[in-house]
């Protein structure tokens, strides 16, 4: 296969010599040395990508059909020729070169054209760039002038009917129909191609774009040389010119994309020694890179709970439905390791997947511990929070037990006493009265102490009213001036009820240590965090780890996903917040 | 005068512990007031309400199907007086205890005719 391509690269460099040196020799005045060998430049450059890109990726036929499009440009300058033979057989399939140029584009980048209405105009191309020019010949008998030809006429060897008219009439419908209904299909199909691609598929077939400049370009050159009489020498100057530039870089983009995958490949080298100092957090970012998806999400396999997971630990649903999202999965000796989920138009590429899969076993090995380690301690937190719940639930069933239960059976008894007192009416033992009256003062006082229990155990007020009630209620009953600067709105029950002890235990620690003459209290919500803080200006000095009220309330806010601080220098006052999340 | 109000005060008691609304039912009798009705819940108490059309109404803040104070808001603008009534203390129930349209609250263990007659004097 290399001996034949290299063969083709010989025969092709011999054959655009020929080329140039038959426009050169046939036209006469009616070229030039620079278009001739600008026309062999276009040719050689689809040749020589053709080749090199059939040597890269074998299996795409991008390759070959560049290299016959090359082909077909060098052969199409033959038609120039002035003898019959040469004329009749290379005018008949002058034009078929533009059909394969228009079947490498559209089979870029898999090298199959899968798409009807592609497969369609690839067929109709071919059909109308052989069928016109035969029939051209047909009628061509010399007595008018041939598109882009000198004067002196050629001789058709297929002349049926002479009939220099028909013979330019159909020039023309060929124009109209190739050039003007065909290249605008043409150039349709690749603005929907590149409409329908993913970001990373676009990126893969920018060549599209210089394909649809190069056949405007040339669709434009070409009604203007059959249908103005005298063109402007410079507006057929530049359009050549420009054609020539986008039809030279047509197939070197071509393959330059066919390329891209190898040249990815070549850089997971490099994948390999960036991952050595990238953190697990930081793989997803690396792979993205080197597959050039920044659309990349990696999910690893965790065996133990049987799903896959994302890197926080969260459970991930793998894509069913390739259209818009492929995977592939990532093994290790058989058994799953974690899997990619990616731009589809990677499923063309799947040695460069599964290079960087290799080349990044280690580091996704080590994500995958970091993500199960996350998943880990994502149930740890669930669990605290599941914890703090259950113990706040508790807190309030005994509260209500309390008010239920005890401090009913209590009131009931109060009022029976008062009863009793009343009933017995003037006729009374003042000792029974004082008995009774001392029980009933008892009672009332058992009641405010089950009453106090019950408000710090759970107060009710802050199920029923909420947490801004709740501390006003708080502070009214401590014996120290507290201002209070709290948001009135509702929040989830734990948010709440952790809030409402930060401030309780703050306010206590200040009534008992702080020595101090005001206290406030401020609570609002700020970036998803609802924030309480109590502040005095008392003595300070109080420490977060040395005693279990502090340390307790920082662990019941941590639970929660929160931060607690306290801030207490010597003889400057004390500071203590707690931040809880509270969603947006 | 105190004991001519008592004469002619009727009251129902809304409040869903049975051992409550039976001992403040023997004390207001002993104290003189005529208690018409008894119910256990928001509902049964508010249907009461309308139909015996009693003096007072001695309402417990926290019932089980609404609360006290929506009873007591939907009860402002009838004949009855309300008084808010709950084992717990006036302060831990917050601002909604005067903002009901009742004329006063009295903590269960407080409870006693004079303490009620008391309220409705100072509302009066």
């Amino acid at each position: 296969m290399r001996l034949l391509r290299l063969g083709l690269a010989l025969a092709g460099l011999a054959l655009g010599v020929v080329a140039y040196r038959v426009q050169i020799d046939n036209l006469g005045p009616f070229t030039s040395s620079e278009r001739a060998a600008a026309i062999v430049g276009v040719a050689w450059a689809f040749l020589l990508a053709g080749l090199a890109a059939w040597s890269r990726r074998p299996a795409n036929r991008v390759g070959p059909l560049l290299a016959a499009a090359g082909f077909a440009l060098l052969l199409r300058q033959l038609r120039y020729s002035h003898d019959p033979a040469a004329f009749t057989a290379f005018f008949a399939v002058s034009e078929l070169s533009y059909a394969l140029v228009a079947h490498s584009v559209l089979a870029y980048p898999t090298g199959r054209v899968t798409d009807r209405a592609e497969r369609a105009l690839v067929r109709i191309g071919y059909a109308a760039t052989l069928v016109f020019p035969i029939t051209i010949l047909l009628f061509y008998d010399g007595s008018q002038r041939l598109r882009f030809f000198d004067p002196p006429p050629r001789e058709s060897l297929i002349l049926v009917a002479g009939n220099g008219d028909a013979a330019v009439l159909i020039q023309k419908a060929f124009v109209v129909f190739v050039w003007g209904v065909l290249a605008t299909l043409f150039i349709a199909l690749l603005a929907r191609k590149l409409v329908r691609a993913t970001p990373r598929g676009r990126r893969i077939l920018a060549p599209l774009l210089l394909a649809g400049v190069a056949v405007a370009l040339r669709a434009v050159f070409e009604g203007i040389f059959t249908f103005v009489d005298r063109p402007s020498v410079i507006v057929y100057d530049y359009l050549f010119w420009w054609q020539i530039a986008a039809f030279v870089a047509l197939p070197l983009a071509l393959f330059a994309g066919l390329l891209r995958a190898h040249l990815a490949r070549a850089t997971v080298g490099d994948l390999l020694l960036e991952l050595e100092r990238t953190p697990p957090q930081g793989l997803r970012d690396a792979l993205a890179r080197v597959l050039g998806d920044p659309t990349l999400e990696i999910v690893f396999w965790l065996p133990e709970r049987g799903e896959f997971v994302d890197g926080l630990g969260q459970t991930a649903t793998l894509p069913r439905d390739a259209t818009d999202r492929a995977v592939t999965r990532l093994e290790h000796d058989g058994v799953p390791v974690a899997a990619l989920v990616h731009d589809p138009s990677l499923l063309e590429e799947p040695r460069l997947v599964r290079a960087v899969g290799a080349a990044a076993r280690l580091a996704i090995e080590n994500a995958r511990l970091h993500a199960d380690m996350r998943a880990q301690l994502g149930k740890v937190q669930e669990s605290r929070v599941r914890l703090v719940d259950a113990a706040d639930g508790e807190r309030r069933r005994i509260e209500r037990d309390l008010h239920d239960g005890a401090q009913q059976r209590l009131v009931a008894l109060a009022l029976q006493l008062r009863s009793a007192q009343r009933q017995l009416g003037a006729a009374r033992d003042p000792d029974i009265d004082r008995l009774l009256a001392a029980t009933v003062v008892e009672l009332q006082e058992a009641v405010e102490e089950l009453r106090e229990l019950a408000r710090g155990v759970h107060p009710a007020i802050l199920t029923e009213e909420g947490l801004a009630a709740a501390l006003e209620t708080l502070t009214s009953r401590t014996p120290l001036p507290v201002s209070l600067d709290v948001s009135e709105e509702r929040l989830p029950a734990q948010v709440e009820a952790t809030a409402y002890f930060v401030a309780c235990e703050g306010l206590a620690n200040i009534v008992k240590h702080a020595r101090a003459t005001n206290a406030t209290i401020r609570a609002w919500r700020r970036n998803g965090m609802f924030v309480i803080e109590v502040e005095d200006d008392g003595l300070g000095g109080a420490d977060a780890d040395n005693g279990s009220g502090l340390r307790g309330l920082a662990d019941r806010v941590e639970a929660l996903g929160g931060r607690f601080v306290v801030e207490s220098p010597e003889r400057g006052g004390t500071r203590i917040a707690g931040e809880i999340p509270c969603g947006s | 005068m105190c004991d001519d109000l008592r004469v002619a005060l009727t009251v129902l008691v809304i409040d869903d512990h049975p051992i409550f609304r039976a001992s403040v039912g023997r004390l207001l009798e002993v104290d003189g007031f005529r208690v018409v009705g008894e119910a256990a819940n928001g509902q049964s108490g508010l249907r009461l309400a309308r139909e015996l059309e009693p003096d007072l109404v001695l309402l417990d803040v926290g019932l089980p199907d609404v609360s006290g104070f929506e009873v007591a808001e939907r009860l402002v603008g009838t004949r009855t007086r309300v008084v808010l009534i709950s084992s717990r203390a006036q302060r831990d129930l917050g601002r909604r205890v005067h903002e009901t349209g009742a004329i006063g609250f009295i903590s269960k263990d407080q409870l006693s005719g004079e303490a009620i007659l008391d309220l409705i004097a100072r509302a009066a």
